[in-house]
């Protein structure tokens, strides 16, 4: 070891200024490779467990078991429909709440933050049903709105339209009150401090907001359809769990999770997109 | 010329005291000066610069840019912080031309603009790289030229290099120097440090607080000569800064609040 590190020196003097080095890129993958291995790992040990009987199948299905129900489910669908019918319905829902909560988060959030009647005339309702667990009100909506994709749209909605909300405010009242000084003081107009300054300051937070309303959205979806539907993933593992199908519950729970790493790597590449400065300054 | 006449704040504060940042203060920014205004902590000096900006109203008196009274901020005042307030999301190029932008000039006029000013403040070649990618004294610099590009009639200095590690200080204090020389812009400097306001300054504000007030005036000359040869060390050594130096120093420390630190 120390003879290495000699060795090093000795070249290192050889060259005769200092170079600075590059980033090293080995922390990086060194993380991706770690989490790939406990990722196996985790795989394997569910392997062992049902490949030794250590668990009954009905509490524990064996992976290939899952892997072979997947495909049938794919193919030959379950509870009424196709694997490919319960995700389209169940991203639709998550697509259109997302939107709802984007269109008008983003807007009322940021008017919150810069203006007092607009926080205080909708800050209290917010606050208030914010607080309120999705599946007490869930029973509302369906006695207002029927059963039917109007009352889940409108759950999920709510869902995601308070962070969204918050989020926005959050980001502009985070604004450094210095930057606004110097538009102003190079004679931007207050429409061009809004455009120029406030929003982009802004885009950070909103951008975790979504983020956070996705996770919301994911949670209150599975929720809204294990009560009352008749297409999605939560529907699916509620028919499954209803005849202890374990396989087929197991299946719905791995493409949930499949979806939601798909969503959380599409908002990442949207951040280093939109706000590759963020964290910098 | 700026006219500053009688310049009064007051608010309360979060306790309800209300506070006296600055007290009747007059005095007048010839063309071609750089008036500094020098002070502890608490003096009123970022509150008559905020004055001057217009970021703060006057409780009283005013404030007049070649005799019209200014209300609120414009571009006719180019600001310069201590805290950088580049946008990160913009190019260098961008964040020195975007007053112009603001103003509505096309791109292409721009873009040689901000060229001409990053070459003024030299960081020719640094046009597309983002702010966060430059040194605290680059930022700075850059701050300059943004300042600079919508061709104020004076530029405003918040303790400009106050946050400067003391190398990069001095260098950007020649920057400075050499700016005011080549433009004949006048300037105002909030300092609190008593070298660098009589290494800048043509003419000298001493500040005390509680109330905010200009307690005494000089005039000074170091700057000229600091302009043409770019070498601080000998003025330093000057028998004259020296003594100035030691009075300023006797005068700040007399203050209640400066001795209470």
């Amino acid at each position: 070891m120390s003879l290495a590190l000699e060795t090093n020196e000795t070249l290192r003097d050889a060259d005769a200024p200092p170079r600075p080095q590059k980033p090293r890129r080995a922390p990086r993958t060194g993380t991706a490779v770690i989490s790939t291995v406990t990722l196996a790992a985790l795989i394997g040990l569910w392997f062992a467990a049902s490949q030794l009987g250590l668990v009954s199948p009905l509490f524990l299905p064996s992976p290939l078991e899952v892997l072979h129900q997947l495909q049938s489910i794919a193919i030959d669908g379950y509870a009424e429909g196709t694997l490919t019918d319960h995700v389209l319905a169940s991203a639709g829902r998550i697509g259109a709440a997302l939107a709802f909560g984007i269109v008008l988060g983003i807007p009322l959030g940021l008017a919150m933050g810069l203006n007092r009647w607009a926080k205080g005339i909708f800050g209290v309702p917010i606050d208030l049903y914010w607080g309120l667990p999705p599946l007490a009100y869930l029973p509302l909506l369906i006695i207002w709105l029927g059963i039917g994709e109007a009352s889940k749209i409108l759950l999920l909605s709510l869902a995601t339209f308070a962070p969204i909300c918050y989020a926005a405010q959050a980001g502009v009242r985070s604004v450094p009150v210095e930057r606004i000084n110097a538009a102003r003081s190079l004679g931007a107009t207050p429409l061009q401090v809004f455009f120029t300054i406030v929003f982009p300051s802004a885009l950070p937070e909103i951008l975790t907001g979504v983020r956070i309303a996705i996770g919301a959205s994911l949670s209150t979806l599975v929720a809204a359809e294990l009560i009352a539907a008749r297409s999605g993933l939560g529907y699916m593992i509620m028919s499954a769990a209803n005849f202890l199908a374990t396989d087929v519950v197991f299946v719905g729970l791995v493409v949930i999770a499949a979806f939601a790493f798909i969503l959380t790597t599409l908002m990442k590449w949207a951040e280093r997109r939109l706000v590759p400065w963020k964290g910098k300054i | 010329m700026l006219d500053i006449r009688n310049a009064t704040v007051r608010y309360a504060a979060a306790d309800g005291q209300e506070v006296h940042a600055l007290d009747r203060v007059s005095f007048t920014i010839p063309a071609r000066s750089i008036v500094v205004a020098l002070g502890a902590s608490g003096c009123g000096k970022s509150t008559l610069l905020n004055a001057i900006a217009g970021f703060l109203p006057l409780t009283d008196g005013k404030i007049l840019l070649d005799g019209q009274e200014i209300h609120g901020p414009g571009g006719d005042r180019g600001v310069v912080f201590q805290k950088d307030t580049l946008l990160p999301w913009s190019s260098v190029a961008d964040n020195v031309a975007l007053g112009l932008r603001y103003r509505g000039v096309p791109a292409r006029q721009r873009r040689e603009r901000a060229h001409e000013l990053l070459d003024l403040v030299g960081l020719s070649g640094f046009e597309d790289k983002s702010p966060y990618e430059l040194s605290g004294g680059m930022r700075q610099r850059v701050g300059i030229a943004r300042a600079l590009a919508t061709d104020p009639r004076i530029l405003l200095m918040d303790e400009p290099f106050g946050a400067l590690d003391s190398l990069t200080r001095e260098t950007m204090q020649q920057l400075l120097a050499s700016i005011w020389a080549s433009t004949g812009k006048q300037v105002f400097f909030i300092t609190h440090s008593i070298e660098e306001a009589l290494l800048l300054g043509t003419h000298i504000l001493v500040m005390s607080p509680r109330p905010g007030r200009i307690v005494a005036r000089y005039d000074a000359d170091f700057v000229r000569r600091f302009a043409e040869t770019g070498e601080a060390d000998d003025i330093l050594a000057d028998p004259a800064f020296i003594a100035l130096r030691s009075e300023l120093r006797a005068l700040i420390h007399a203050a209640p609040e400066a001795r209470a630190a």
